[in-house]
């Protein structure tokens, strides 16, 4: 009988230990990868309905900061453009066309969280080049910015 | 400072672990259930405001299609689902009760919207809406653009009223929907760390708790091995019964009757009780009322155990559910007890019973009688030769032989008699509902017990009984007259010469009764001592001067006054008292003739004479006797003279041949020796030759009359003619006058005593007798004198 007893205390305890591992794998801690090193420092802010930053840049590696300091979300795109100073739009009239421009894209971010602080890292050529937010409306609530690389 | 922490009783551990597990379990149900209500409420707000932020979506779509529908004059009411749109943005930001968009679904009630990022997002939604709103009601009133305020930061750059108010509306629904994708994000964390934390709690808990569970099983554990091992160790008995059945019993039971559990469980304990204590038990079990009982049980070698039980009714505790019997093993203690009866009523050497309880049987069977008028017989038996037995063959011998004719009397009388050893060789028996016939055929068969050989230390030897009876004819009677009666008609026995039973008769009691009687105040006399020696001097006849003395015994009794030792010593001789007398008597004389001797009272020729019985001399042991006396008393041996009856040595056979070799090793010592009452035993002269003998007293009957009987003369002048032939002095007694001694000194004496020099006196007396010392003047007077 005590020997029975016995072997139902052990199999309390590892039922015990088996629950407190499993509770603990779930405050696991994800790795996150490390931001890559860039030449150039540049400091872009986003905000509704805004994108601020250097209007004009000398060529060559340079890494994007960008904040987005508005209450919406953002995100980051940057195409290199010829002539004209506007982008193509989609046929909602909304948003850009980025299938069109793909060609002239250099960079991107997905959208960003509020007060997140993200890195872009480019190679830039001498030319004319926009950053923009392509959320509906973002690019024509005015999130566009103009850049001239020398 | 230390102090011993509060004893806590065995029973009592456990209690508060008990209420550690319950209180622990009943903290981790209700976090889980709180953590439960938190996460399900956050899920329900999540969708609330997903739905309604995707409707805002909707709804700003809706305005800008009714505003263009009442631009082209058709029929809309924009106002209303920009009012909608203001609600909702409001209701998201603040809480409440979002409107209802169609009409058909329900109204969503949702929380104020916590967070500060979201809370961000919602006042710009709020903002865009107020945007959207005023931008829409200057296109309807043709109003110019450029006079509307944006408030959420908006810088758009279309001309084109309508194309303007369609970003705005994007706006406006992008931003609700990131709105509620954050919070969606935010409540998914959240709910996430509420179902971690639910998760944790209960592991920690379940650990907690299986912890105290396992504490409390140790402790249960420990605490049932605890008490069982105190039941296991414990030397009480306990049982447990069911019924009449027996349904536990511990190991001390199995150890006291040294059987095992299946002999005793069930109806096996109930049938190994006693027959007695069977009903008796089953009557407790049955009541259960709490009671003591005694209860005997045959253990494996089938001997009775005495149990002491107590009866416990437990048979309402559910634990137990039966009868406890808690009992102690008591078998010593009443075999003690039957031993200590036994001794208190029984005579230690023979094991039958004793004065005491002879005495009390023989109270009842009168107090029986008294009712029931049947008759009784009481004997008395009186071994004959057991003093000699016991003085030659000693004690242990002596021991022996009582103990055998204990056996052999205990074969011939029935188990319903009583038979009793009331001291020494005397022994009773009661014999219920017996008459004279009967009593008589037991006292044959008694006294022919004894007569055949017994066998003793490898010598076999016989002894005879004397049987006194009496029989009680039924009615009042008292024990100490039946006793006396039979003490009585023992003695005739005895005086018909032994081996024989005698009747009491009523004749009997005057004839024996006095000796009897004077037999218990003697006896009683050498106890308390009232027996004195007084000394009478032995006059040497030439010298003129005491040489020695003659120690006589006297008896004061305080009843019947002085008694003569021809009354008392004949009894004593009778009933063996004769011996503690006859040793009274010699140490005594030893001791004051020691004194006399330091003093200077008694010069190295004195002689001190004793007097020894016949009985003495054939009882065996006298040397013994006499050598210790005069060790005890730093005597030499030639200070002391014994005077013996020639009837006392005479005797052929083993007797008189013992007697004569202790006196002969006596006189080798130097102890003198002289025959007493010469020429009246009508011995053979030749006999006298082989005694050790140093003097011959011519008896005082001849003494008496020398004066005037020459035949009286004539045998005076033989004995002292022989006495001078052999060697041997002759001492005249009982000279009473000048005349008789005139006779016996011419007739050649060397020795007188008697009145005319000095009566027998007391020691001290005797002192200023021995100091004046001289009698020349009475011995030389002329005869007739005195």
């Amino acid at each position: 009988m005590w020997r029975a007893r016995a072997h139902i205390e052990l199999a309390c305890v590892a039922v015990t230990a088996a629950a407190l591992c499993l509770a603990l794998s779930g405050c696991g801690v994800a790795t996150r990868a490390g931001a890559q090193p860039a030449a150039r420092s540049v400091r872009v802010t986003e905000r509704d309905f805004r994108i601020s930053g250097p209007r004009t840049l000398t060529a060559g590696n340079v890494r994007l900061d960008v904040e987005n300091q508005g209450p919406d979300q953002h995100e980051l795109l940057v195409a290199r453009v010829g002539g004209s100073a506007t982008l193509p739009l989609r046929s909602d009239g909304l948003t850009v066309d980025e299938e069109r421009i793909q060609a002239a894209e250099v960079g991107s971010l997905e959208p960003g969280a509020p007060g997140a602080r993200r890195q872009l890292n480019l190679r830039l050529a001498p030319g004319r080049y926009v950053l923009f937010c392509n959320m509906s409306g973002h690019y024509l609530g005015g999130m566009h910015l103009d850049l001239v690389v020398r | 400072m230390h102090t011993a922490p509060a004893f806590r009783p065995f029973a009592a551990r456990g209690r508060w672990t008990i209420v550690a597990i319950l209180v622990t379990l009943a903290a981790v149900s209700c976090g889980s259930v709180v953590l439960s209500i938190r996460a399900t409420a956050r899920s329900q707000h999540r969708a609330g405001v997903v739905v309604v932020a995707a409707r805002q979506r909707t709804l700003a779509e809706r305005y800008v299609k009714e505003v263009l529908l009442v631009r082209a004059g058709e029929q809309a009411d924009p106002a209303l689902t920009a009012s909608l749109l203001d609600k909702s943005a409001h209701v998201l930001l603040a809480g409440g009760e979002a409107p209802s968009v169609n009409g058909d679904d329900d109204e969503t009630a949702l929380l104020p919207t916590s967070g500060r990022t979201v809370r961000a997002q919602l006042t710009q939604q709020q903002r865009l809406v107020r945007d959207l709103a005023a931008t829409g009601s200057a296109i309807l009133a043709h109003r110019p653009l450029s006079g509307v305020r944006l408030l959420a930061g908006e810088h758009v750059a279309a001309r084109d009223p309508v194309e303007r108010l369609r970003v705005l509306a994007a706006l406006t629904a992008n931003v609700a929907l990131n709105a509620a994708r954050t919070i969606a994000t935010t409540s998914d964390r959240n709910v996430n760390q509420l179902i971690t934390l639910q998760a944790t709690v209960g592991g920690v808990g379940l650990l907690i708790s299986l912890l105290l569970a396992w504490a409390l099983v140790a402790t249960t554990r420990r605490q049932t091995a605890h008490f069982r091992s105190l039941v296991t160790s414990s030397t009480d008995l306990v049982m447990v019964f069911r019924g009449a059945r027996c349904r536990y019993v511990s190991q001390s039971v199995l150890r006291m009757l040294g059987r095992g559990e299946g002999e005793l469980l069930g109806e096996g304990f109930s049938g190994l009780l006693h027959p007695d204590d069977r009903a008796h038990l089953a009557a407790m079990l049955a009541s259960g009322e709490p009671a003591e009982l005694v209860l005997r049980i045959l253990n494996r070698f089938n001997e009775w155990r005495h149990l002491d039980a107590h009866v416990t009714d437990l048979r309402h505790d559910r634990h137990v559910r039966g009868i406890v019997l808690n009992a102690r093993d008591v078998s010593e203690r009443v075999r003690l007890e039957e031993e200590l009866t036994r001794q208190a009523f029984h005579d230690g050497l023979t094991g039958l019973a004793n004065r005491a309880l002879f005495r009390d049987r023989l109270d009842q069977a009168l107090a029986r009688s008294v009712r029931s008028q049947e008759l009784m017989s009481v004997l008395l038996v009186d071994l004959d030769g057991f003093k000699q037995v016991n003085d030659t063959l000693g004690h242990d011998s002596g021991d022996q032989l009582l103990q055998a004719v204990a056996r052999r009397f205990d074969e011939v009388v029935r188990p319903a008699d009583t038979l009793a050893r009331l001291g020494g060789d005397e022994f009773a028996l009661l014999l219920d509902g017996a008459g004279e016939a009967q009593a008589e055929s037991v006292a044959r068969r008694l006294i022919e017990s004894v007569s055949k050989p017994l066998e003793l230390d490898g010598r076999e030897l016989s002894v005879n009984a004397s049987v006194g009876v009496v029989v009680h004819l039924g009615g009042h009677g008292e024990s100490d007259e039946l006793i006396r009666h039979a003490d009585i008609a023992m003695y005739a026995a005895k005086d018909a010469g032994g081996g024989a039973h005698r009747i009491f008769r009523a004749s009997m009691a005057q004839e024996y009764g006095d000796m009897l009687e004077l037999e218990h105040e003697l006896r009683d006399a050498i106890e308390r001592g009232e027996l004195t020696l007084h000394y009478q001097p032995e006059i040497d006849l030439n010298s003129r001067r005491v040489v020695g003395v003659e120690a006589l015994v006297r008896w004061e009794s305080p009843r019947r006054g002085l008694v003569s030792p021809g009354e008392f010593i004949p009894v004593a001789e009778a009933t063996g008292l004769i011996m503690p007398l006859g040793e009274i008597v010699l140490r005594d004389a030893c001791r004051q003739t020691a004194q006399w001797r330091r003093d200077g009272l008694a010069g190295d020729s004195f002689v001190t004479w004793v007097n020894l019985s016949g009985r003495q001399l054939s009882a065996g042991g006298v040397s013994d006797i006499v050598r210790h006396a005069l060790d005890e008393a730093g005597l030499p041996p030639s200070f002391l003279g014994l005077e013996v009856t020639e009837t006392a040595i005479v005797p052929e056979g083993a007797a008189g041949d013992r007697a004569r070799a202790e006196l002969q090793e006596l006189h080798d010592q130097g102890v003198r020796i002289a025959i007493d009452d010469f020429g009246t035993g009508f011995s053979s002269l030749g006999q006298l030759r082989r005694f050790p003998i140093d003097v011959i007293k011519v008896d005082r009957s001849f003494v008496q009359g020398i004066e005037h009987d020459a035949r009286d003369a004539a045998i005076t002048a033989n004995l002292v003619t022989l006495a001078h032939a052999l060697g041997l002095l002759a001492i005249a007694e009982g000279i009473e006058s000048g005349g008789q001694l005139a006779s016996v000194r011419e007739l050649g004496c060397d020795l007188a005593q008697g009145f005319l020099f000095a009566r027998p006196v007391p020691a001290d007396e005797l002192g200023k007798v021995l100091a004046d010392g001289d009698f020349s003047s009475l011995i030389d007077a002329p005869a007739g004198v005195g």
